[in-house]
């Protein structure tokens, strides 16, 4: 068990930078999960800490000691990878061995054959495979011990996966995108699965991901990365409610947030299509700023009372919820409102809809895309 | 459409095409082998499986099965190991390695009859550039010492360095007891590079997923990631490899045609230059054709070696 930390870690390949600057702080015990769309450095990330790559300036800390130089195998972590990276010509139950006899057989004792007559082999064989068994018992694998990886579900080989990092008993766990060659039902199932057994083992699980929905699930802390930057890092509850940063909040939450263009006049009041918006500004005049609020903060209301209008597009069933696609005359925009199904029956595609918002929750950005503070609830 | 007969018309050509071109030869031959038959003569007499007879119990026909076989097993595991260990370096470096593949792949292209006269140039015994070499290795003190093993002590006559320099150094291909082996060399040097070629495609679809696992996994050398990862993931390609190195090996012709003709006293009569010398030279074609009959089960056999281990062992 142990805890791991960043320290200015920076990635360039060439001319071209991967990553600027990365500070991540990861305590024992944490399941913090790395979210961005591809190619935002993530992945890169997770691989300096395995020791696959190496940063090009900054520090990576395991338990405290610097592993600049550490070889990935003796850094004590374990790595599942997207497509599992099961040895193909190798037994379950062999694949499972590998990385144990790898670490406790000594070079001749690994010797086909000649090996088998080393005093401690048997001895320490015997070890081995009860932790084997061990780890199969836990996942449920036991009856999958003498196929190989190429007669398994993808579902299986997951959990093979998963298997070859646990019987290490590793500090941390470094997951890069394991579930996402699994079905979408499978993957929920997993999700669920994860989590269960980071309870259970209570070690540091590091994540990474490109679905937010898995990082909001599972993760005890959530890191949103792009183009190379750690924009955010907290909780799933924080970063959902208040992100820091225009690009985290269209990321985070599906569907995504409604980002509305708006104006600030020198007065500090903010109009959005033409309607004032009363939320109130702190040392913010004369500028364009964008207004963010996400669907289910919108609500349909009689045109009376209603702030804005728009024409239904497109309704989106989900069952337990109806997205409203919702044309308000912006060219490259749709407003999205989550609706209860009841609510939305009687709107039909092509009719005019008005609707208003929960003034609480809007969040303003500036045009850097950057949070600004809003005085009613006095935090980011 | 049940009694249309119109699909015959369709799979016909290629069935007809088939048989005269590459059924039908193997019958003749298999056909003339029991007989006689001289190119020219108006008529021939069967004589059964004499000629087979013959080719199993005569002693130039040994020699022959030996000299093709002993080719084989020199030639196929040093150009399968060269092609791999060369592959291996080239997909290491970070550059040159398109260079290195050319250099290595020219042999390949070459016409493998205007490269064995050149050779026979470099290995003639009085002019040829090896044994110019080697024989100025007899003055340099270092040298001498090197190779004739009197570094370590021993006597430097009684090693083949340094009894050549006392007498001479061998006619590499006018000698019994290295012409096969100059013949095997050659077809080495020319092989290896297309082995090569052939891993370095293996190399590339081999997942680097896998590598990174076994890093983790605490494969530390490069050594114990070859045996965990890339020797078992090349499985396919070493099947083909072998199976396409000894055919070709069994087929070797122009270097003995070309350097040798089959002897000196028929140590270099391969079964190809057995073909044609009988076949050809000789007019025997009924002993020619038992030769080429004996030679394709020979490429049978091998080729249903690598079906099995194509469909049962390496593919997973």
């Amino acid at each position: 068990m142990a805890g791991i930390t960043l320290q200015s870690v920076t990635k360039a390949y060439g001319s071209q930078s991967v990553l600027n600057d990365v500070n991540l702080d990861i305590a024992d015990g944490e399941f913090l999960t790395l979210v961005g769309p591809s190619g935002c450095g993530k992945s890169t990330t997770l691989r300096i800490i395995a020791g696959l790559e190496k940063q090009s300036t900054g520090d990576v800390f395991i338990d405290g000691n610097i592993v600049n130089e550490t070889r990935p195998s003796q850094r004590d972590l374990a790595m599942v990878f997207q497509s599992y990276a099961l040895y193909p010509h190798l037994t379950v139950h062999q694949n499972l061995l590998t990385p144990l006899k790898l670490r406790d057989l000594s070079a001749l004792e690994r010797v086909p054959l000649f090996g088998h007559l080393m005093p401690e082999r048997r001895k320490k064989m015997s070890a081995i495979s009860s932790e084997v068994q061990k780890v199969a018992e836990i996942l449920k694998i036991e009856p999958l011990l003498d196929r190989k990886p190429g007669q398994l579900s993808g579902g299986q080989r997951q959990r093979v996966a998963l298997g070859r990092a646990m019987v290490r008993n590793p500090a941390a766990f470094l997951m890069d995108e394991p579930l996402s060659n699994l079905d979408a039902s499978l993957r929920v199932h997993m999700r669920a699965e994860l989590s269960e057994l980071h309870r259970e083992l209570k070690a540091t699980f590091i994540y990474v991901t490109h679905d937010q929905a898995e990082a909001l699930t599972m993760s005890d802390r959530i890191a949103v990365m792009m183009d190379g930057d750690l924009l955010q890092l907290g909780p799933p509850d924080e970063v959902y409610e208040n992100p820091n940063d225009i690009r985290v909040a269209e990321f985070i939450g599906s569907p995504k947030m409604n980002i509305l263009p708006a104006t600030c006049d020198e007065k500090g009041v903010i109009s959005c299509l033409g309607q004032k918006i009363k939320v109130a500004l702190k040392n913010i005049k004369n500028q364009s700023v964008s207004i963010g609020i996400r669907p289910e903060h919108l609500i349909l209301q009689s045109p009376s009372k209603a702030s804005f209008t728009g024409k239904l597009t497109y309704k989106e069933n989900l069952g337990s919820d109806v997205f409203l696609h919702l044309d308000i005359g912006l060219t490259d925009q749709k407003v999205v409102i989550r609706t209860e199904p009841q609510e939305s029956n009687s709107s039909k595609i092509g009719e005019t809809v008005s609707f208003g918002a929960n003034q609480n929750k809007y969040l303003v950005f500036n045009e850097n895309g950057k949070r600004i503070d809003t005085a009613r609830e006095g935090k980011v | 459409m049940q009694n249309s007969k119109v699909h015959y018309w369709f799979v016909a050509p290629a069935l007809i095409l088939m048989f005269i071109l590459l059924i039908l030869p193997v019958l003749v031959a298999a056909t003339l082998s029991m007989t006689d038959y001289s190119l020219g003569n108006s008529s021939f007499n069967w004589i059964g499986i004499e000629n087979y007879e013959k080719l199993f119990s005569r002693k130039s026909y040994a020699k022959m099965f030996s000299a093709s076989l002993t080719y084989v097993l020199i030639v196929v595991p040093i150009s399968v190991a060269l092609g791999l260990g060369s592959a291996l370096l080239i997909s290491s470096l970070k550059f040159g390695n398109e260079l290195y593949k050319a250099i290595f792949f020219l042999p390949v292209m070459a016409t493998l009859l205007a490269m064995a006269i050149v050779w026979e140039f470099a290995l003639n015994p009085i002019m040829g550039v090896v044994n110019d070499i080697l024989r100025s290795g007899c003055d340099k003190k270092f040298i001498y010492g090197l190779l004739s093993g009197a570094w370590y002590g021993a006597d430097p006559l009684q090693s083949w360095f340094g009894s050549s320099c006392e007498d001479r150094f061998p006619i590499w291909l006018g000698d019994k007891k290295y012409a096969l082996g100059t013949i095997a060399f050659i077809g080495i040097w020319q092989g290896f590079g297309f082995n090569m070629v052939l891993y370095l495609a293996g190399l590339t679809s081999v997942p680097r997923e896998l590598y990174q696992a076994a890093h983790m996994d605490g494969a530390d050398s490069a050594w114990e990631r070859f045996k965990l990862v890339t020797w078992p993931m090349l499985g396919p390609t070493h099947v083909f490899v072998i199976t396409i190195s000894s055919i070709r090996s069994f087929q070797v012709f122009d270097t003995v045609e070309a350097l040798t003709e089959g002897g000196p006293s028929k140590s270099t009569y391969v079964m190809v230059y057995a073909m044609f010398e009988k076949g050809v030279r000789q007019n025997l074609l009924g002993m020619g054709s038992a030769i080429t009959i004996v030679f394709l089960a020979f490429v049978l056999i091998l080729t249903l070696i690598q079906v099995y281990f194509v469909n049962r062992r390496v593919h997973y």
